[in-house]
């Protein structure tokens, strides 16, 4: 019950909060601002941020978990510490230096930004997932070859399923800071509602600087909401 | 039936983990590979279902080489129990039990109806148990689950690796009269590891003693391990209680006094069953202000036991032996 409250609860109130947003944001705004901030142009800023942190964020899943379960397969052990290395050096430099990088090479726009979100996300997604496979009880993985498990029955039956709930954290703190550094990339020309602290930033408007902001803040709740419940969902099916 | 050939099994340079083990199970019997830790135990055992390849030698069972099957193949149509259990703590009891039937492609139907069988069979409740995760489970319980999930599909070889290491001692104790009890109706050919010689001379039809470096030092019944250890290790091993420890695998028929001798003649004192073992007999000696006890089968008095008697049933020497089938291939007989 409690937890069936809390799946309404959340998305509700984050929803009524965004109108409110918008309600405030609309309301005594001259002209210039609501060119900006009419209801049209909120949703494509808004579809643009969730598209570059989706497709980031699934890329890097796509990348990391692979490389995950790789590096923790007995005969490419010795993989781990380099891709741990590559992924460590991804968050470290910091992102807008990642997304200059890359604006060198692909030039402006969605990809570009797209790869900047990624390279910064993957060290999340890896490191749980190895974290993940490795808190597994040899125990329990000896016990399934012993039964007569081929390796991949293993990975699938046994490994996966009792490493999800570390992986599904890590794919968590990949998409919300994904969303939040999304509203870098803006500076790539890819939009999103970075675009709109820039441009209130640029023209000192704060009315568009604070609803990019809040837009942004609830859009990584949001989402935070999504793949915790996405996460739960999937977890609860494993058999 | 479980024979070893030779197998050796080495970790890089020095000492084996195993030294060219040679020894047969017979088929339907308890082998127990017991020895203090760093004797290749585990080793040996893990040969059996290849999950330890040996470095020279060969493991056959029913004459067939283990390493002539694909080893998935072969560890489905082998039970195995872990110390620590090893339940998949993501499944049920009931998932867990079916793992090697589900392996195999069983349908739902049958799975389900083995399920049930096999928590009938180690004493936990279908209808309670099926459907609890082993985190709800106390440590006997899963012992229990691992158990019959390891009997699933019927396998006629059991490897177990300390399978009551990670129970108390009084749990520990009831799971090893299960065993037996369920060994006397399966007659399953069992491997079982253990540290503990009490445990091992409980359990086993043959003890097989391994020293550090993977040396088989004995092999043989309990009773002859006891009454004729043959290397100082296993004197030493066997420990100085073995004197007592004889005493429970000897029964009181097999002391009687000599007929016609003084005590058989002047039988008086208490009396014990035939089966009942000289540790039995021993406690009414003592208790008793006569020289003998009279050992009564039904209400026929079979004769009598003295000090002297048991003393020569102790140089006599093995006591009952397992089977009838002992043809003394390997081993001190």
């Amino acid at each position: 019950m409690k937890r069936w409250l809390r799946f309404v609860v959340t998305p509700v109130a984050l929803a009524a909060a965004a109108a409110a947003v918008v309600v405030w944001a609309q309301h005594g705004a001259d002209g210039a601002e609501l060119a900006v901030l009419r209801t049209g142009r909120l949703w494509v800023r808004t579809r643009e941020h969730v598209a570059l942190s989706a497709v980031s964020t699934l890329l890097a899943v796509a990348a990391a978990v692979p490389a995950g379960v790789a590096a923790t397969r007995p005969r490419l052990r010795r993989l781990a510490p380099p891709l741990l290395f590559v992924a460590n050096v991804g968050q470290s430099v910091p992102t807008i230096a990642v997304l200059a990088l890359a604006f060198s090479v692909t030039g402006i726009g969605f990809r570009t930004a797209v790869i900047g979100l990624w390279a910064y996300s993957l060290l999340p997604v890896l490191r749980n997932t190895v974290a993940g496979l490795a808190g597994v009880d040899p125990a329990v993985t000896e016990a399934a070859r012993g039964m007569g498990m081929s390796p991949g029955q293993v990975l699938r039956r046994v490994e996966l399923p009792l490493a999800w709930p570390v992986m599904a954290a890590g794919v968590r703190t990949a998409a919300v800071v994904n969303v939040g550094t999304a509203a870098l990339a803006t500076f790539v020309g890819a939009g999103g509602l970075g675009a709109l602290i820039t441009v209130g930033l640029d023209n000192q408007r704060d009315r568009i600087l604070y609803t990019g902001a809040a837009l942004t803040a609830l859009l990584a709740l949001g989402v935070d909401w999504a793949v915790a419940a996405l996460a739960e969902a999937t977890g609860r099916g494993t058999r | 039936m479980i024979r070893y050939e030779e197998a050796t099994k080495r970790y890089g340079a020095g000492p084996p983990a195993l030294d060219r083990l040679s020894l047969e199970v017979p088929a339907g019997e308890t082998c127990v590979l017991v020895g203090p830790s760093g004797g290749g135990k585990t080793t040996a055992l893990k040969l059996v279902n290849r999950l330890v390849e040996p470095t020279s030698g060969r493991v056959l069972i029913e004459g067939r080489d283990v390493a002539s099957t694909d080893p998935v193949t072969l560890r489905r149509g082998i039970g195995y129990v872990i110390q620590q259990v090893g339940l998949f703590p993501h499944l049920d009891v009931a998932a867990n039990v079916a793992t090697v039937p589900r392996l195999l492609g069983w349908d739902r139907r049958r799975i389900d109806a083995r399920v049930d069988e096999l928590l009938d069979l180690v004493g936990l409740e279908p209808a309670t148990y099926r459907r609890r995760r082993p985190e709800e489970l106390s440590g006997g319980q899963r012992q229990r689950v691992g158990v019959a999930r390891a009997l699933a599909a019927d396998p006629p070889v059991l490897l177990m690796d300390e399978p009551f290491g990670a129970v108390d001692p009084v749990t520990r104790a009831r799971l090893q009269d299960e065993f037996i009890a369920l060994q006397r109706r399966l007659r399953r050919t069992v491997l079982l590891v253990t540290h503990d010689i009490d445990e091992a001379l409980r359990l086993g039809d043959r003890l097989a003693v391994l020293a550090a470096g993977g040396r088989l030092e004995q092999y043989g019944t309990p009773a002859e391990v006891l009454a004729r250890p043959a290397t100082p290790f296993v004197a030493d091993f066997v420990g100085a209680g073995r004197t007592l420890r004889r005493l429970d695998l000897l029964s009181a028929a097999d002391a009687l006094a000599p007929a016609g001798s003084a005590p058989a003649a002047g039988g008086d004192g208490p009396a014990v069953a035939a089966g009942a073992t000289l540790a039995d007999v021993m406690t009414a000696l003592l208790t008793t202000e006569g020289p003998s006890v009279r050992v009564v089968d039904a209400d026929a008095v079979l004769g009598v036991v003295t000090i002297d008697s048991i003393r020569a049933a102790l140089r006599r020497g093995t006591g009952p032996q397992p089977d009838a089938a002992v043809d003394g291939e390997a081993g001190v007989t």
